[in-house]
């Protein structure tokens, strides 16, 4: 089928990234929260993005006008209606999520896929909430949605070859690099670095290295443009701890055991770049104070 | 025989159809906003009201066959049916090294284009998707493309080589290419008329002062050298490209603005040029109105893009070893006499005077030079589709000589 019109369940970071980078590419965009509030807001942060692309030269303010208006921002599902796809990304509580894929199964019509955001949870339980599990599919973006280029294509149990065929067509329209992954906690990228941030802070506990020894070891040593401390204050303390948390239940396995200098710096209330601090200090903008 | 023209963008059409039994314009128009609900159909019959459709056209198929419904509408059309269209005639952005002249379209032609793709990624896909369409809608009916390139394809090796690794050259097809070539030719070709000398004898500079601008050197009739390269961004500065800068201060502005490929590329597209330089506009006619009023970002563009054609003109006099005729055209070239006469103040070493009166001309055909100039300057509006409609004209009726002479040949 072809896909037109997206919508988009959830307004936060996620939603509203994905959101700019679908109405880049020419889609309409339907993007659904809660309250008008919310709405607003997803409104204004869709808006600082795109000014601080103009600040960067990447697009005209002729540009960022069509982005804007191709985003319909709205409080009210049952709008999302006449979208040819739907990708939900709100919160990752497994209740929440079911319970907006059965509504959504009511609402839209047989043929509409959907894919959820998710980067921990089981697609093929998500899917059981509908009616049309093979319909169903993983997209995981990730964060931040406007500059990262890959998207992992996750295929639940029951996804249908025609759903990930459909899927892989969408990504690749959005300039973006789709990977094929079957479900598992984790899927590729959450597994695989999640241990490696990891272990730079068993480093760091063991006082192998201070932390910006750690970082310029291995930013410089493989060529990565982060290193791997700085990368986990990005994505959140509290959101590493969740993702190891997650996998160590889920696999069972001792080498995703959490670090304790982790969790003692999540209960401190150290989360990384969104509090200002974590192992390194951050401006209000982010920036790395050295 | 009537000519259809298509000239399809990434969201948009134009077109216009030609009776070459007199080479005048039955109709043209424009369809923007392919892919949304309110695309925008103009469409203009020669001497009649012009009509505007507002619908959804979600491709280009379906904008091309919309023209067609309108060409053959009861009120606004200008045909009784499609069949009375003898031929297609595509503009065609990038032909790369392939192709030297016009061409029949078949499918190694097309496979061909494909090719092209990464020369020209903007630019060439909608130009073959606009032939698909084409061709679904016209089965049988010949195609012809003609390419934006095709005419500087008779420069030499000195002109289109970059003095870079030449294995760039050998892996990545890295060379000078050039754009605006239907245009320069055409007007090359008018001003051989106008002065009635043979294009053998001539030298020609011309200039293309569009939203892209292009200065070619025309010797005997061929470009020998012009000012856009690999892509068009090199050479004059335009409406919103910076033309020619130096290489370092890219590299060195991506890294201390940290600036993503994408970044840097938009800046210099779309960034750069008379609205970067002036923080105004990208519309020459603001910008003399900015000058007017003393607004001194916009004399400084002003002055720059006039500075760098006149150093165009000056280098390619040299490149022909003198010139004869030196050619105004486009949006800016044919209708701002300020700039005209700013350029040709520069010039009276080559022996260029201009009659400051005859200069007033705007989007007329003018010989604009003063008693006694060795130069002649001349304004002559460009006419792209009038071109691709004689090129498809002449492909096709030599196709259907040689089918006439093959079917006699087999009795």
């Amino acid at each position: 089928m072809e896909i037109r019109k997206v919508g988009i369940v959830g307004a936060g970071t996620m939603g509203c990234g994905i959101a700019e980078s679908v109405a880049e590419k020419g889609y309409d965009v339907i993007l659904v929260d809660r309250t008008e509030e919310l709405i607003e807001e997803a409104r204004s942060r869709i808006e600082m993005s795109l000014n601080k692309k103009l600040e960067k030269w990447a697009i005209t303010e002729a540009e960022k006008k069509v982005t804007l208006s191709r985003i319909r921002p709205t409080s009210q599902l049952i709008n999302i209606t006449p979208a040819d796809l739907v990708i939900e990304a709100v919160i990752e509580d497994p209740d929440v999520k079911k319970e907006i894929f059965r509504t959504l199964d009511n609402l839209c019509a047989d043929d509409v896929v959907f894919a959820t955001n998710t980067s921990t949870l089981s697609i093929t339980e998500l899917a059981a909430a509908t009616g049309r599990p093979d319909k169903v599919i993983g997209l995981h973006f990730l964060n931040p949605v406007t500059r990262i280029k890959l998207v992992e294509i996750v295929r639940g149990l029951k996804t249908s070859d025609e759903t990930f065929a459909t899927a892989s067509k969408f990504v690749a329209s959005l300039d973006k690099t789709g990977v094929e992954v079957y479900e598992s906690p984790g899927f590729v990228t959450t597994r695989v670095i999640v241990p490696l941030l990891n272990e730079a802070m068993y480093a760091l506990m063991e006082g192998v290295a201070s932390a910006k020894g750690i970082d310029t070891a291995m930013k410089l040593g493989f060529d990565l443009g982060k290193g791997p401390l700085e990368l986990a204050d990005r994505m959140g303390l509290d959101t590493v701890l969740a993702f190891m948390d997650r996998l160590f239940r889920d696999l069972g396995d001792l080498k995703f055991r959490p670090c304790p200098l982790l969790r003692k710096l999540v209960r401190a209330g150290h989360l990384g770049v969104k509090t200002g601090q974590g192992f390194f200090k951050y401006d209000e903008e982010g920036n790395l104070i050295e | 025989m009537k000519v259809f023209v298509l000239n399809c963008g990434s969201s948009s059409v134009k077109y216009q159809l030609f009776n070459m039994d007199n080479e005048s314009v039955m109709a043209k128009g424009l369809v923007e906003r392919i892919g949304s609900d309110d695309a925008v159909l103009t469409h203009r019959p020669e001497g009649r009201q012009p009509v505007k459709q507002i619908g959804p056209i979600l491709d280009h198929t379906t904008a091309i066959s919309k023209v067609l419904a309108v060409l053959t509408h009861q009120e606004h059309g200008v045909i009784c049916d499609v069949s009375e269209i003898g031929a297609v005639g595509h503009r065609v952005v990038h032909g790369g090294e392939a192709f030297t002249g016009s061409v029949l379209i078949t499918d190694e032609v097309k496979k061909a284009l494909r090719d092209c793709i990464d020369l020209a990624p903007l630019h060439n896909p909608p130009n073959l998707t606009g032939i698909a369409a084409a061709e679904a809608l016209m089965p049988g009916v010949p195609q012809v493309a003609v390419f934006d390139t095709a005419f500087h394809s008779t420069m030499p090796r000195h002109a289109f080589l970059y003095p870079v690794p030449y294995v760039l050259y050998q892996r990545h097809k890295v060379r000078r290419y050039g754009f605006h070539g239907t245009s320069h030719r055409y007007v090359a070709w008018r001003a051989s008329e106008i002065l009635g000398r043979p294009l053998e004898d001539l030298k020609i500079i011309s200039c293309h002062l569009g939203n892209g601008a292009s200065i070619a050197a025309i010797k005997g009739g061929k470009s020998i050298d012009t000012s856009m390269g690999f892509t068009p961004l090199e050479g004059l500065m335009m409406g919103t490209r910076s033309g020619d800068v130096d290489p370092g201060v890219i590299l060195f502005v991506m890294d201390r603005e940290q600036l993503t490929l994408v970044e840097a590329n938009a800046m210099l597209n779309k960034h750069s040029g008379l609205i970067g330089l002036s923080g105004l506009s990208s519309d020459m006619r603001e910008i003399e109105a900015g000058m007017a009023q003393g607004n001194p970002r916009a004399k400084d563009a002003f002055d720059v893009y006039e500075y760098r054609i006149r150093k165009y003109i000056g280098a390619y006099a040299a490149a022909m070893d003198g010139v004869d005729v030196i050619i105004f055209t486009a949006g800016v070239g044919e209708n701002s006499p300020l700039l005209r006469r700013r350029v040709c103040e520069g010039l009276t070493f080559l022996g260029v005077r201009i009659d400051t009166a005859k200069n007033e001309v705007r989007g007329k055909e003018a010989d604009i030079s003063a008693e006694g100039s060795t130069v002649r300057v001349l304004v002559v509006p460009t006419n792209e589709e009038l071109v691709i409609a004689r090129d498809t004209m002449e492909i096709v009726s030599s196709l259907g000589a040689r089918e006439h002479v093959a079917a006699e040949g087999r009795v």
